[in-house]
Parts: C-alpha cells; structure tokens; sequence
C-alpha cells in the first residue's frame, strides 16, 4: 500500500468510526397477514407491528414450559392445535395449583380480528395485555414475572431472539407479551371448504345439505355469528342462565357484567367463532355443553328468560328459543363441518419448534 | 504536499466526528416536585390514628400514578416531560401476585425532573392515573409503569388495567370499625390537574427548582362515607368517581415553588 492510499485508508476508517450509531444493527422484517381474499381487513396493531422474528419468538415461547412457576406447562398445554388452541375438556384442571379453573379455554384462531375484548367477558382489551392473566394467574401458570425474566436471559437463544425481536439488549415482560401476541395474531384459519366454496375456487363446492346448513346459520345464527370471522366478537346472554344472583368471586357467574357493570350485560358472554366449532367442544364459557346437538337443543328448545335475555334468541314468536327441526339441526352440523380448517391444525408454522 | 495530505485528513476527522454543543454557562435543570401527603391539617402517616371529622382513620398504605407532567411556561408554551409515570407512595410491604412475591414498604414523595428546559414556568399539569392507551395495553411500559408494582390488575382472569389510585385502612367510629381499601381505576377515571404556581419559577442548571404540592387524603375522601362503602372499586362506579374527582378537584394543591 502506497503512502497516500494509506492515508485514504486512514481517513475512511476514521470517517466510518465517527457517528457509529448506524452500523449493522439487525431490523427485525416486518410481515404482512396472510387475508384470506373473503376476510375482512384486521384491525392495525400500532403498537406492536408484526416481524418475522416476533412471531417466531411468540411462536417459541407460546410452546415453551418455562413461561409457567414449575415448568410443567406452556400456553400449548390448554391451546393445543390439533384442537384449534382449545383443550377438550370443559374447565381444565393441569394449572400448577391443580385447583379447577372457573372458565373454560377458548379455542385461538382469528385472533388479529379479536379487537372487542379478550376473555369471555372481555376484561382484557388486547391479547398483550391478556397474557399476563393465565401467565400470573395461580391457578393457570403461576409464573413470577421477574423470574420468568431470568429464566429467559439465562438461555443465549433467546437473549438474541428477544433483541432481534425488538431492538432491546434488555427482555422485557412488554417484550414477552408481544411476542406472545404477534404469534396469536398469525393464527389465521380461513382454508375450509366452505371459504373455498365462498371464493369460488376451482372444484369448491358445498352439498344440498351444506349449503341449507348455511342458509339455516345465515337466517337464525348470523345476530351473533357474523360475517366471514363468523363472531360479531359481541357480548350476549344466550340464556343457558337465568339467575344472576351470585356475585362470588368477582362477579364470576355475573358475564360481562363484572366489566361492564350494566344490568342489560348480566349473563353475557363473548360470541365464539363458529369456524373450526367442530374441533372446539365442549361449548360455552364453562363448557357446559359436551357436543354441538347439545348445543342446538338448548338454542332449539332450552333458552332461559331472563331480562337480560338477548332479544336475538327470542325467535319463538316473541317467546325465547330458536325452534330447529331435527332435520335442520344435521344440516347446520353438515355445514359446520364444512367450516373445519383442516390445514390450520397441521400448519407447520403452527406448530411446536422445540 | 504530504503536510497537506495529513492536514487534509486531520479536517475530514474532525469534520465527521459528532460533536457536542459548546458548553455554556447556564443551561437546562433539574426540578423535583414534591408531593406532600397530608391528613388533613396535620401529616399522613401509616399506623397511627388520626382523626378526621368525627372519624378515626388507621392508614395502611397510600398509592397513586402521577403521569403525563406538562410544564407551561410563562410565555404559555408548554414542555411535555417524556416517559413521565411515576409511583407515588406511603406504603407497608405489598403482597403482589397472590404472594409470590412482595413489593417492600416503601415512601416516596419526590420526582424529580431532569432535563427541564431552562425557563421561566408558571403551570404545572398533570394526571392522576394512567392514560388510555397505556392502560389498555399493559405491554407498553414507559417510565416507572410496570405490571410488578402491585397497582395493576392481572393476577384475576378479568380487567387487565393500572389500579390509579389506591388508599387502604380502617375507620371507626364510635364502636363501628371498618376496614376500607377505596381504589380508583378504568378509563373514565383519568384525570388530569392543571396548576398555577403561587409565583413564576425559574429552572436552570443554576439552581435547583421544586415545587411543593400538598396531597390531603381528608380531601380525597371528602364526602365518601367509607363505614357504608369500605370497599370502592369498579363495582361502584358512581362512588369510584366521586373518588377520582376529588383527587383532581380538591386532593391536591400546589404550596410553593421555588
């Protein structure tokens, strides 16, 4: 090297070193939901955009047994995929306390759309915020959050995931949650028969008995089950109750009124997706009911009155039920079979990565 | 011609490093404010009785969030203080997450505000609680927010949101003794001051500023019957309102700055 082109050296070295402040840290790559074409368009998420990396650390941690006290379950215990992230059983008993929980596990699945509470009475406004429930609760993981934090920086991987994830050389309990939350939002399930059929793809096609299930769910089920999302992500009082009375535990047995506290909400519950409904008994906020017949019977000729009682599930002339013959009740179940997302429960990308 | 070179390259060297403003002599300060909690006429303090009205009061614990502090200077623009939610508190050991663990006793009456733009102000404001978009999402943590302070409400599968403010005792009267924890919290409940300082205040690196500000739990619960409603949270709304109001329209008051 000649002295001048030393010199130059010198003086690129020198001008490269000074302001250093943009050299190469990682960005993490933002990522765009993948919208099935019938879909609405999914709220935005400001706060916590998706990338590549966040949704792969949510992905990991989501299976991780280290995210309870005693490391013995992770989110996937009580959300497995095979069952649409629902659990099969009406109120779970695998918490680290093994004390029996008060509600039943939702199903996940069309999460970026769940923009109108979390919970069945919707005490959470988001998933990030929602996470920290079944994270701290004792009687789901009873995880120490400051430990969890520790336990988390103890394993290199994550370390670099979570700085990846979000440009911070700290974990964070933020960062936990939304990592968590982006993951959920990917979980998109909108490949069944039926959305090929409403897309009209190439061979899609539903049968009589489908397509009369269908007009059946459109006339009597869609004051609550709307849209292509199948869930007006409303609060309603279907009438599986009709005393209200007990105010035990918080207001436990009292639905949305707890949040709310307006009389018109006692014995309001979420509207559930009927999408994947097929892979997500037992039903109903404390899983009361053990198959789909069970539920069509109680919408058929079990509503209770109460005044309370949504005015949608007054379709008896005025008087409470929805009067279903037996014949129309196989044909919803035909069609929503057809609403089954076969490929949502074996996407890989869904899967465990441990 | 080699000088030239060397002197050339010393140029670009200096050119392209980032340097600093040059110093001057008096440039941006600090200021704490001070909230003073009193009971009534006399002192807050923990575990002893005090009297108030024709009630004795046993305070355990005293706990607000003071945030989004905004500074008006005189010339009426305003200074928004970045990243300000702080925990004020008079408080025993706090047993959190069931008690997993427990946040110590702790008292802590002063913030103080670094970086305040050198100026003359004349208004402080700020809120008690904490703003919507925070409390809805308790994944976005600035300042002191954290879910590990005992004033959030996640450990129960329901309102995942920031306890605003938090008074805990007993009361009694007469042979009737009650133990009270009176709360406020969601959306609603935000509130936010705005307080004219007794006179014009100066902040500077040249001297240290501080405004005093009196916090009356008496006036917190003025009109509040806490025999009749020991416990005020979300399941009385009307009641945790009065409650609010009176921490933003009476509670608080500005004593000195200086």
């Amino acid at each position: 090297m000649s002295r001048l082109s030393y010199i130059f050296f010198c003086i690129l070295v020198a001008a490269m070193q000074a302001c250093s402040k943009t050299e190469m840290s990682p960005v993490p790559q933002p990522v765009e939901l993948e919208v099935p074409a019938n879909f609405p368009v999914p709220p935005s998420m400001p706060d916590n955009p998706l990338t590549r990396e966040g949704i792969e650390l949510g992905r990991r941690l989501f299976y991780d047994k280290r995210l309870s006290g005693n490391n013995t379950i992770s989110c996937a215990s009580c959300h497995s995929q095979s069952l649409s992230f629902s659990d099969g059983v009406a109120l779970s008993q695998i918490g680290v306390s093994g004390s029996i929980l008060h509600r039943h596990a939702p199903a996940l699945l069309n999460m970026a759309w769940a923009n109108n509470g979390l919970f069945w009475d919707g005490g959470s406004t988001n998933l990030e915020s929602q996470a920290f429930a079944p994270l701290a609760n004792r009687d789901e993981m009873n995880q120490e959050l400051y430990e969890l934090v520790n336990e988390l920086k103890a394993v290199p991987d994550y370390v670099n995931r979570f700085r990846e994830a979000f440009n911070d050389p700290e974990i964070k309990t933020g960062s936990i949650v939304k990592a968590l939350a982006q993951f959920q939002r990917t979980l998109i399930a909108g490949q069944s028969r039926y959305d090929k059929f409403r897309r009209q793809e190439p061979g899609a096609t539903l049968t009589v008995q489908e397509r009369e299930g269908l007009q059946l769910v459109q006339s009597k089920c869609m004051g609550c089950h709307q849209g292509e999302l199948f869930t007006d992500n409303r609060y309603h009082n279907n009438g599986i109750d009709q005393d209200f009375s007990d105010a035990s535990l918080e207001g436990l047995f009292q639905g949305r009124f707890r949040i709310s506290y307006d009389p018109a909400d006692l014995g309001s519950f979420k509207t559930p997706t009927l999408r994947n409904v097929m892979l997500t008994a037992p039903y109903m906020h404390d899983g009361r009911f053990a198959t789909i017949n069970a539920v069509l019977d109680h919408y058929s000729s079990g509503v209770l009155s109460s005044p309370s009682l949504d005015p949608l599930m007054k379709q008896n002339g005025g008087m409470p039920g929805i009067p279903l013959s037996n014949s129309e009740k196989q044909s919803i179940i035909a069609f929503l079979k057809a609403l089954t997302d076969e490929s949502f429960i074996s996407n890989p990308r869904f899967s465990n990565p441990h | 011609m080699k000088k030239i070179i060397y002197m050339a390259a010393f140029a670009a060297v200096l050119a392209s490093s980032c340097k600093k403003e040059t110093v001057i002599s008096e440039h941006d300060g600090e200021l704490t404010l001070s909230f003073d909690a009193k009971a009534g006429t006399g002192d807050f303090a923990l575990n002893q009785d005090i009297t108030i009205g024709t009630r004795t009061y046993n305070f355990k614990s005293l706990r607000y969030w003071v945030s989004n502090v905004v500074l008006v200077k005189s010339d009426g623009t305003e200074y928004a203080v970045p990243e300000s939610y702080y925990l004020l508190e008079e408080t025993g050991p706090v047993v959190v997450q069931e008690g997993d663990y427990t946040y110590p006793a702790k008292k802590r009456e002063d913030v103080v505000l670094k970086n305040i733009p050198m100026a003359e102000y004349k208004a402080v404001k700020f809120s008690i609680g904490v703003d919507a978009t925070h409390n809805d999402n308790l994944s976005l943590q600035a300042g002191e927010l954290s879910q590990l302070s005992g004033m959030t409400n996640v450990s129960w599968m329901w309102h995942t949101s920031y306890i605003f403010t938090s008074l805990q005792g007993t009361v009694k009267e007469g042979a009737t003794s009650k133990t009270f924890l009176a709360e406020t919290g969601v959306n609603t409940n935000y509130k936010t001051l705005s307080l004219n300082l007794p006179s014009a205040m100066r902040v500077s690196s040249a001297k240290s500023a501080k405004i005093t500000l009196d916090v009356d739990v008496a006036k917190a619960i003025d009109g509040i019957d806490l025999i009749a409603t020991p416990t005020i949270g979300a399941s009385q709304a009307s009641v945790m309102a009065t409650l609010a109001d009176n921490y933003a329209t009476k509670a608080i008051t500005v004593t000195i700055a200086k």
